[in-house]
């Protein structure tokens, strides 16, 4: 078991007890995992905003391509073809608050990264760049971990989906 | 000469076609059981939902549904002569303030009959058919939401009116198991039993031990019912067969869709809606694909079919072109449809035979679930 299948199965059953006790707890501690345990875990920091990611001996590859190593779980259409990157929304969009991990092996380093599938809100579908892998996909009954929702629905603008982003936000192992 | 002038006013006549009054179309009372509902989340342009209605018998394609954003399936009752349809509309198109209704559509002339406004909580996916479902006895809609906090909507079809809303925190989607019961699956692989009073109101909630590992071998969402089971699938082909009542849940005995053999050769099940179930011959349809891990939504070229009394395949279908859903008609000559979300064309087979008998194209964008009577 990886240390991320780790992390969800801990965190599914700590949902459960608290649940069990507690009841609207339990979906606090859902929505509560993308915003604020994400930042718990071993963070290195991505490039800054504007920057293009990829194309480099430590961050292989385009990330204009579903090929490249971040995109392992994601669904959707590639902000880096919308006018955004892997860690920025195209302009007038909004980037979702919280949302899915996947964890991708960095063919560069070697090192298994968790990656952050942030939606970008408010435009209709960019409608560029299709890409869907899904690697540790699961289901919709494990929110944190399914590329099938619309992260949208934390954001403040709406359901409105543009694009899907693919920013790093920790080392996994 | 006489001839010639028969002929110029043969030619005459046939140049001058009667003017034709405009009508719209109306569909037939009794819906056929060969008419298939294709649902259509446009994810190149979600706020315009679509959903298709095609009649399997000739291929053509009867009429639509405009369903609005981010839209997942229409809801068929078993009687009466109204569609379902859980819908979100933002005042500007992309944005705005959003409001969520469930819309009744007339089946005759695919017109709204009404609506009833629910919380703007419904929640957005790709289309699953458990998003939201009637409890048997067709007096409640159940919707799912996802805010990212879960919980259902509870709406009253016969008054037309919002009851309320019932957390299911940690558990999602819809699956009904009894007059005025369902289950949610939650992420720890238990599943959460709620039972509805008289008037739709929360009257008890249950959470079962865990049925199944979520982290080993998860059990997708895309489940089937014949009676009171519900037949789960896994991401490794083993079938998870779960008897609900509104007495509780249990789990009966699983069995693998897959040989040992065969799932070394990498064979599994997966797609968008990969499951089908034709209830009165008790046949299990499944799309299957080689693909080993993490394929669980690779669409496939093959079905296979099983026979759920002895649990043995009985029959190998391979399709005309991939298939990511699959459903069947319910009737004593099924049929079996099948399309996929990356292309527009639905194709139609004799679910008995397996024989391909056509196809449709250019039905919409992004073709989902199907939903048959």
């Amino acid at each position: 078991m990886t240390r991320v299948d780790a992390i969800l199965e801990s965190l599914a059953r700590d949902m459960a007890r608290r649940v069990s006790r507690r009841g609207l707890l339990g979906s606090l501690g859902a929505l509560l995992f993308g915003a604020a345990t994400l930042p718990l875990l071993p963070v290195a920091r991505g490039a800054p905003a504007g920057e293009p990611a990829g194309g480099t001996p430590a961050d292989p590859g385009d990330p204009k391509t579903c090929e490249y190593w971040r995109h392992c779980a994601i669904d959707g259409f590639l902000c880096s073809c919308c006018g955004g990157s892997t860690h920025s929304c195209p302009p007038g969009t909004e980037p979702s608050a919280i949302t899915w991990v996947g964890t991708c092996h960095n063919p560069g380093d070697g090192r298994d990264y968790i990656v952050s599938y942030n939606d970008c809100c408010g435009k209709a579908s960019c409608g560029r760049c299709l890409c869907n892998r899904n690697e540790n996909d699961k289901p919709l009954y494990m929110p944190f971990a399914s590329n099938d929702y619309n992260w949208c629905a934390g954001s403040q603008v709406g359901i409105a989906y543009n694009c899907s982003t693919a920013r790093i936000v920790g080392v996994a192992k | 000469m006489g001839a010639c002038l028969a002929a110029a006013a043969a030619l005459t006549a046939r140049a001058q076609l009667p003017a034709e009054p405009l009508s719209a179309e109306q569909l037939a009372s009794q819906p056929s059981p060969h008419w298939v509902w294709v649902n259509d989340i446009n994810f190149f342009s979600m706020p315009d939902g679509q959903a298709f209605l095609v009649d399997g018998d000739s291929g053509r394609m009867l009429g639509m549904l405009s369903t609005g954003s981010s839209f997942n399936s229409v809801i068929l009752p078993k009687s009466g002569d109204v569609i379902y349809s859980p819908e979100s509309y933002f005042s500007r198109g992309t944005r705005g303030t959003r409001t969520d209704v469930v819309t009744l559509y007339d089946t005759k002339r695919l017109q709204p009959l009404g609506e009833v406004v629910i919380p703007p909580k419904r929640s957005s996916n790709m289309s699953m058919s458990a998003a939201a479902a009637l409890t048997d006895d067709e007096r409640f809609l159940v919707i799912y939401n996802f805010t990212p906090a879960q919980s259902v909507s509870i709406v009253d079809v016969r008054a037309r009116k919002f009851v309320g809303e019932i957390d299911t925190a940690g558990c999602a989607l819809v699956y009904p198991s009894g007059p005025r019961t369902f289950f949610s699956v939650c992420g720890d692989g238990a599943v959460l039993l709620v039972t509805l009073g008289e008037a739709g109101k929360l009257a008890n909630r249950v959470r079962s031990p865990a049925l199944f590992d979520a982290i080993k071998d998860p059990l997708t969402e895309k489940a089937v019912r014949v009676g009171d089971t519900w037949y789960f699938a896994s991401f490794e082909g083993t079938v998870y067969p779960i008897h609900a009542t509104p007495r509780g849940v249990e789990l009966a005995a699983k069995w693998p869709l897959v040989t040992a053999a065969e799932q070394a050769q990498g064979w599994r099940t997966g797609g968008l809606q990969h499951l089908a179930m034709h209830r009165p011959s008790g046949r299990l349809f499944a799309i299957m694909h080689r693909g080993g891990p993490e394929t669980h939504k690779e669409p496939g070229t093959d079905i296979w079919v099983y026979d759920l009394a002895t649990r043995k395949r009985v029959q190998q279908i391979s399709t005309q072109h991939k298939a990511g859903s699959i459903a069947v008609s319910q009737d004593d000559k099924p049929l079996l449809f099948t399309c996929f979300i990356e292309s527009n064309v639905l194709d139609i087979y004799d679910a008995i035979s397996g024989r391909y008998l056509r196809s449709v194209d250019s039905l919409g964008q992004t073709p989902t679930v199907m939903v048959t009577r």
